[in-house]
This record gives C-alpha cells, structure tokens and sequence, in this order.
C-alpha cells in the first residue's frame, strides 16, 4: 500500500541535456546543472544552473558583507579566541547602538555603529533581492506574486529594524543580531510591554502562521493522495480540471461541507502566508507606539478574564510603606 | 572523499546526540505537585520527586548545641575584649562559640579565628569579621523577622554551611574579556553566563540590583503603569536586567517564575503570589546587608579574600536559600540560640576599620536616610 | 441537494470501515458514515458542555469563557464536574470527535481511490493535542497540567508554562517547531505566489507552465524543487511543525524541569572545549 502513497520518487529521469530553462532576452545563467539522487528523492534532481545578474551579484555581496561585519563583532567579543567563537557563538551578539544615542546615524562602531552598517546592508542586500525576484518574475511573463509576498516578509524585517526605531526615536530599539539574543530580545519585549499575547495583531499573526501551517498541511496531503491521478499538474488542473481536482475537491467538500477550487487554494495559501508577516508587523509597530502595556489594554477592553482569588489581597509593597525599610 | 565527510559527519552527529542525552541533565517522572496558582493557569513549581528529596537533604539544619547551664558568670567577666556576646553568660558563650566552629570552620577549629596564645586578640581577620557577621546575624533576625526571615531566623549555618567561605557570593563581574587589548562592546551581555541561568542576558545584574540601599524603587520595574503611552517608557535594554535578575532570584530559589507571579501580567500584584511579597522584602534585605555590613569590610579583608575588580564578597538570594525556596527547609534554626535573635549588640566597627556611623545602623532608627 | 455538477458519477457505495452501508449516504454536501455520526455525538455532547461551563462561570464574553482543567490535587482521578469534571469530559468529547473525524477522511479516500495523506496529516495535529492534555498531564501525574479551554485563559497558560522554565525559546524542540511553522509559511508563499503568477500573468500573456516555474526558482535561487515535490515538502514541514511542538511540550516538566537556558550546558561543557 505504501507504494501508492507516493512518499518518494521511484524512477529518476536523468535527462541527457539538462533543463536549461524558458529562454529569455538577456541570458546570464549560469553553472553546469547537475543531478542529485537525493533531490531526486523527493523532487527535481536537477539542480541548478542559476540566474547571476548585476541585481543578485550585489545583492550577494551587500549580504556577504553584512555577514561578516556581525560575525566579525561575534569573534572580536570573545576576544578572537576561534575555540571560544565556536562555542559561544549561539550567545554571540552585536547589538544595535544604547540608549542614549538615540537615532544618531553614526555612533561609534564598537557602540553599535558597525550594528547600523550591518543593517544597512543586510537592508540592501534584501531589497535587492526583491528588485532580482520582481525583474525574474517579469522576464518570464510572470505574475509578480511571490516578489509581494516577499515585500510582505520584508514589511515585518523593516518594522522590527528601521520603522518602529525610527517612530520610538532610538536605534536601541531594534533587534540584535544573534541566535540566543535575538531570542533574549523577544522575551523582554513582550516583558517591557505588558505580554504579547494580549496583543490582538500578534494573535491574529499567530493564527495565520498556525493556519498556513494547516494549509500546508491540508493542500499538500490532497495533491499527494490525488498524484496518482495527475493533481501535481495544477497549472493544468486549473485551466482544465480533471479528475484530481474533482477528487480533491470532493473530498473537502464531503469532509467539511467546503471546498476550494485548484486556483483558489493557492489564494487561500497566499493570503495566509502574506498575512503572517503583515500582522505582525502592524502588531510590532503599534507596540510603544501607540499601546505601551498590551495587558492593561487588555484590561481595558473587557478581553483579559479573571480568575478566583487564590490568596488573599496582595499589594504592592512599595505602596503600603513608601521608602520605610531598614 | 565524499564517503569521508559523510562518516566524518555522522561519527560528529552521534557524538553530539549522546553527549546531549547523556550530559544534559535530563529527568523523569514521577513529580512532585505544588500549585501556586487558580486551576488550568499553569502556577506550578516543576520538580520530580527525586530532586524535592535531594534538594530536602542538602539543606537539613545542624542539631542545635545542647543548652547550657543556666546562670553562671557573664562572658563579659569572664573573658576579655568580648564586645558584642559580652551579656551572655560565659557557659552560654562557650556553646555559641562551639557551635559557630561547627557551623564555619569545623575543619580548621578555633585557630581560624583565635591567636589561641590570647584569645582575646584581635590580630585576626577572621575574628573580626566574625564579629561583624555577629552583628548581622542579630540584624537579620530582629530588623527584618516580620518581613523576609519569620520565626525561622538565620545562624551562621544559613550561609556558611561549614564552611569559611559561603558557596554563594558574588563580586563585581568584570566581562569575559577583562585584561585583554581592544575589547569591543559586549553590552555587559551576550556570553554564556552561569549567573542568569546561562542566557545570554546581562550578566552584571547583581552590581545593579544588589549594591546598593538608595536603588530606586522602581529600578526593576519596566512595565508600563497604563495601557497607552503617557510618559516615556523605558528602554528594552531594562527589561533585559530585570528578567536576568529574576531569572537569577528564580534559581537561587529553586523555583520558577509561577512562584511569585502570574505571568499574564508579570507587574501585577493583585495577581501575584504572596512569594512575591516576600522576594521583594529579600531583596531590600540584600542592598541593607550589602551595603551596611558586607561594603565595609573591605579594609578588614585581606586582598585574597576581594574579587578581580577589588570589591568584597557580597550576597544574593542565593547566600542564604541555596537553592531551596525556604532556607534549610524552613527550620526554625533561631529557636535556640535566643542570643542571636538580636536586636544588634552596640560594638565598636570590627578593628583596622575606620568607624562609619552610616554603617553601624541603630536598631532604634532603621531607616537611615539615603546617601547622595 | 448541494451537488456540484460532476458529484453524481463519484457518489459510489462502499469503502466504509465499519458499518457497512448503514450510514453510507450524504446529508447536502457532507458524507455521513459511521464515524459523521460518532463526530456528530461528540461534538454535539462537548459543545453542549462548554456552553454548561460557560453558564456556570462568571462571564458570558466570549474572551474570558474558561473551562479550566482540575486542580493538581486531584491527580489522575475524576474531579468534581465543576471543579475540572467538565475539563475532563469536554477533553475525552474532542478527542473523540477529532478521531472519529480522522477516521471518517479515511472512508472519504477510499470512497475516492486517493491516498490517506489527508488523514494521516491530521492524526499528528491530534497527536499533538493528545500529548498536551493526556500523555504529558499522565507523565506529570496531574490532568490539572493540561492546557484551559478558554481563548485568552489558553494563552495564559501559555504564559506560564514557558515562564515555569525560565526562558522557554531556549527549549531545542521549540526552537525546531518554530522554525518549522516559519519556513512552512515561507514555502507556502512560495508555492501559492507561484501557482498565481503562472496562472495570472502579465497582461496580455498566456497561462505559463510547469516549465516556467521551474525555470523562475532555479533562476532565483539555483534550484526548483518541481510540482510534485513541493507538496512533499509542505507535507513534510508541516507535519514536522507538529511534531516537533508536541516534543517541545512533552520534554518541559516530565523530562526537564530547570530552566531551558541551563539545557545548553551540556554544549558549553563538551570535552572538545578542554
């Protein structure tokens, strides 16, 4: 039975001229395309060639750049003991300048000036990817729908580094660079704002993850269970439907009374996933902006519930005897 | 080649797997259940049964002394140069100085303190110190029995556990780097650090929070007081320190957040636990014996006896508690020793000091006024 | 009734896995079967007590409505209804329902002659609920360490849980989960963007083909995984998400009980670093 569940690939085409893709008007592909076995496992063996213009050359190397400025600062932390840099490097950090230099462009490099140059050009490297996505989409005639979905992505990445800085009037607020820390930041930004939980936009960016997750989920088990009547041919599927679809979408449709269309699907997918980024983005944003205790506000709105008393009244300490102790 | 780097990288990858389950620390059920909150809110202190009995064991209080005979000489008559037990009767002395060998220096015996030539001689560090710490041990158990110690008080042992040094002090934390040549900014964070529970968090929290009594009252607190911005907040660089801090109260305990707060709303009082109350009297106790009995011996502490910046040894949560939410399981260790329950006995400021009035506080007036 | 304009040739007899043809029909759109009809009890039966919670608690708004789980005290016994009782009946009632569902995709495939992916996917989105309310309150000893059915009360619980081990992103299992939700969204986007701009492209060109997809990842980012296989992926990654997140929760308490920080010890003591 497991034969028909379609898990992995059985034969490998090995094409003797490899792909080298739709024709356009200025080539710059470039590599040999080869074959994987383990690609092939589960999909395309071929891989490569890719398209290296001027767009993916810079942004490659605004990337590359931005990488080293942050692994540099990482390993002169640890006072450029390689041991030490490989061992601590999920603690390692650089860190967007203090406080007290507010939205100086430039501070001093080792206070968080080489944290701005970083971000300058890892924010470069990112939007040139955008412009290389956009200019692929148009050259193949192409929607541009995963460039948008991509500026979606970006949106929430310009609102945690530049926007919402930029608004609370200090670079100190921006996330750090590292794995660990960037995590330490998390946590302390849902402290210092009264738990993020409570905010409506990270709920809503939550419940979009978890459904693109479901989507995923539901989308890809269906084409799978329905391959071996062609379903993966959705392009096909979608300007002729055959009976994959009508499988597929019987199956929804007897399961929950619903279901999509072959198009459709991939609005429901798109949407999800471009929602994710774009509500948590407007959620960071209204974050010290313009809700400072997501809690409070919570409170305020009828939201939080309550819960019995366990104990007796506690109360604050400092308020019942104001600067009195030993 | 290609085979050589795919063993090379299993053989690594199996490595690393049994070294993380076999080194990590890993546990099982069965658990020991303690709630500390309304059903279903997750207000839990998460422990297996076998680390509640250890944890019970390593923190059993020594059998007191038996008591003395009563009457008897004073101390004072007896012996010379007795300065804070000189009310006591010379049987009672002997016994408490008996048993503060047991509690401090069961291995080195009375010569860690005492010139036994003349044990009236001050010559000794130790002796002095001892005599400070004397002081504060009669501070704690009077000043601040209603709101952190209760009946159960403190003895030497609370800290000491025999030994001369306590296991857990904590001095000025100069970085990873300190000595080396250009040290770039590490923001005092960002390094493994065992003292806020191996985050990346920073690490000089104690220095911050601990020091001193004029920190503010609000030094720890981040959360803003109302929904919408009304004044400027501070910056998330605070609410770093103040969850490495409490991350830190939180393992000095052996506990965890849900001890003390509800977490929906870490600031809330009304929906926190009485711990909370209790944790943050501990931590005006701290900056009181910090600043007024441990800052001041740092001229009658030899240079060993300082930290890498010079600072002397200073307390935390963890000095007393080890790791157990009530220190030595909430025994009632004062009990029988009535002549530590203070209040402070009137003594000159241990010798090779020069006398700080600010540091000697009064019993009579305990809320001396801030320094600048 | 609700029949789509090529439904009729699929509603064929059989492929029922218990039953027979008792219940083999369909009401409008939705097949029966024996398990729409276990579904149906379930469901119903939970529902019903949720709202009995509700009405007995102090509130009607929707936010705060909680049903919470019994105190620890309690342990692995059957509580008092009001007092976690209805947690527990409510909690048997979902599980229930969701593998009477689970179940009743099963008969849909074979009805269909399509493969049991579907099914399968949702059997580890139960698993994952299960380990939350069943096999980690077991391990722990307590039902009281399940999760409250309430839409704020649950995130509270949330709260705490991560709180109870200091610093909850330091959890490795979480760390996978969440990274496994994020890239199954990333390659969602992808994927749906993907299929849009082929079948909607510029103005005034022709649908495009697999092979133009192809031909924009691999000029992209060098390589394009193909139709089929990005299904497998999102299957993969999808299911990897739960998976993993069903781990992260499972490890926390039974199996861990410092905090997550302190985990990564075992990494900064390796003897490599001697």
């Amino acid at each position: 039975m497991a034969y028909y569940q379609n898990i992995l690939t059985q034969v490998q085409i090995r094409p003797i001229e490899a792909e080298h893709g739709v024709p356009v008007a200025v080539d710059s592909r470039w590599g040999k395309p080869f074959h994987s076995y383990l690609m092939g496992l589960i999909g395309n063996a071929q891989v490569g060639p890719i398209y290296i213009g001027y767009l993916g050359a810079l942004s490659f190397a605004c990337g590359l750049i931005a990488f080293e400025i942050i692994g540099l600062n990482m390993w002169a932390s640890v006072n450029w003991d390689p041991i030490q840099f490989v061992r601590q490097l999920p603690w390692l950090a650089l860190e967007p300048p203090r406080p007290q230099y507010g939205l100086r462009i430039l501070p001093p490099l080792n206070e968080g000036g080489w944290w701005l140059i970083a971000g300058f050009f890892l924010t470069a490297s990112i939007l040139l990817w955008w412009l290389r996505l956009y200019r692929r989409a148009a050259a193949l005639g192409l929607g541009k729908h995963v460039p948008w979905a991509f500026a979606s992505a970006i949106w929430l990445y310009l609102v945690l580094g530049f926007i919402r800085p930029i608004m609370m009037g200090s670079w100190s607020e921006a996330v750090p660079f590292g794995i660990f820390p960037h995590l330490d930041w998390t946590a302390a930004f849902s402290l210092r704002y009264g738990n993020l939980f409570y905010n409506p936009f990270h709920m809503l960016s939550i419940v979009f993850l978890y459904g693109s997750t479901l989507l995923f989920a539901m989308h890809g088990g269906t084409i799978l269970a329905c391959s071996r009547y062609g379903a993966e041919r959705e392009i096909d599927q979608i300007v002729d439907r055959g009976t994959a679809t009508e499988r597929a979408a019987l199956f929804w449709r007897w399961t929950m009374g619903f279901n999509a269309t072959m198009e459709s699907v991939h609005r429901w997918a798109w949407w999800f996933a471009v929602l994710t980024t774009l509500t948590g983005g407007i959620g960071i944003l209204l974050t010290g902006t313009v809700v400072d205790n997501w809690y409070l506000w919570a409170v305020k709105h009828g939201v939080a519930p309550s819960y019995p008393q366990v104990y007796g009244p506690i109360v604050d300490p400092s308020s019942v005897a104001p600067s009195v102790h030993p | 080649m290609r085979t050589l780097l795919a063993v090379a990288g299993a053989v690594a990858a199996l490595f690393l797997t049994i070294a993380m389950l076999g080194t990590a620390g890993w546990t099982r059920p069965p658990m020991a259940q303690q709630q500390t909150g309304f059903r279903g809110t997750a207000m839990d202190v998460i422990e297996t049964r076998a680390n509640k009995a250890a944890k019970i064991e390593a923190n059993q209080a020594p059998a007191p002394a038996d008591p003395a005979e009563p009457g008897g000489d004073k101390a004072s008559a007896v012996y010379q140069n007795v300065k804070v037990l000189g009310d006591l009767s010379a049987d009672n002395f002997n016994r408490l100085m008996a048993s503060m060998t047991e509690w401090v220096a069961p291995e080195q015996g009375c010569t860690y303190c005492h010139n036994t030539e003349n044990m009236a001689d001050d010559s000794l560090y130790q002796k002095r110190v001892a005599r400070r710490m004397l002081q504060m041990v009669q501070h704690i158990n009077s000043t601040w029995k209603e709101n952190h110690v209760h009946e159960a008080g403190v003895t030497c042992y609370t800290c000491h556990r025999g030994q001369p040094v306590p296991k857990n002090i904590w001095f000025e934390n100069p970085g990873p780097n300190a000595g080396h040549g250009v040290i770039p900014r590490n923001n005092g964070q960002n390094v493994a650090s065992p003292q806020v529970g191996l985050t990346s968090l920073p690490y000089g929290v104690y220095a911050a929070f601990y020091a001193h009594k004029n920190t503010p009252e609000d030094a720890i607190r981040v959360n803003a007081t109302s929904a919408l911005p009304e004044t400027k907040g501070k910056p998330i660089q605070d609410a770093e320190k103040t969850f490495a801090i409490m991350i830190s109260m939180a393992q000095s305990l052996g506990v965890n957040c849900t001890f003390c707060h509800n977490t929906r709303s870490v600031a809330d009082w009304s929906t926190s636990t009485p711990n909370r109350v209790a944790a943050w009297h501990g931590i005006r106790m701290v900056r009181d014996l910090n600043e007024d009995y441990m800052l001041p011996l740092s001229e009658t502490l030899p240079p060993n006896r300082h930290g890498p910046l010079g600072d002397v040894p200073k307390m935390n949560c963890a000095t007393c508690h080890n790791g157990a939410n009530k220190p030595l399981n909430g025994a009632h260790v004062v009990e029988t020793y009535p002549e530590l329950a203070g209040p402070v006995a009137s003594a000159d400021m241990p010798a090779g000091v020069p006398a700080q009035p600010a540091a000697t506080p009064d019993p009579a007036m305990p809320a001396p006024a801030p320094k600048p | 009734m609700a029949m789509l304009s090529f439904e009729k040739k699929y509603r064929v007899r059989g492929g029922t896995l218990v039953g027979g043809d008792l219940f083999d029909f369909w009401v409008g759109p939705f097949y029966v079967g024996f398990f729409g009809v276990t579904t149906l009890f379930f469901s119903a039966l939970g529902t019903a007590l949720i709202i009995y919670g509700a009405a007995l608690g102090p509130t009607w708004n929707i936010w705060q409505i909680n049903i919470a789980p019994p105190d620890i005290k309690y342990g692995l016994a059957l509580a008092p209804l009001k007092e976690g009782g209805l947690w527990q009946i409510i909690t048997f009632c979902a599980i229930g329902a969701f593998s009477s569902w689970a179940l009743r995709e099963v008969e849909i495939c074979r009805k269909l002659g399509i493969g049991y992916h579907v099914p399968f996917a949702f059997a580890v989105a139960i698993f994952a609920y299960v380990v939350l309310v069943v096999v980690r309150p077991f391990l722990m000893g307590a039902w009281g360490y399940g999760f409250p059915y309430g839409i704020l009360s649950h995130l509270d619980w949330v709260s705490n849980t991560g709180y109870q081990y200091l610093h909850f992103h330091y959890n490795p299992a979480h760390m996978l989960a969440v990274t496994f939700f994020f890239t199954t969204t990333l390659a969602l986007a992808m994927h749906g963007g993907l299929i849009l701009s082929a079948t909607n492209p510029a103005k005034g060109e022709t649908v495009k083909s697999p092979e133009h997809e192809d031909t924009f990842f691999r000029d992209t980012i060098g390589y394009s995984i193909g139709t089929l296989g990005i299904h497998r992926l999102g299957l993969f990654l999808a299911l990897s998400a739960g998976f993993w997140s069903a781990v992260c929760i499972v490890i926390s308490g039974p199996f861990w009980t410092q905090g997550w920080p302190e985990w990564w010890g075992w990494w900064l003591n390796l003897p490599v670093w001697r």
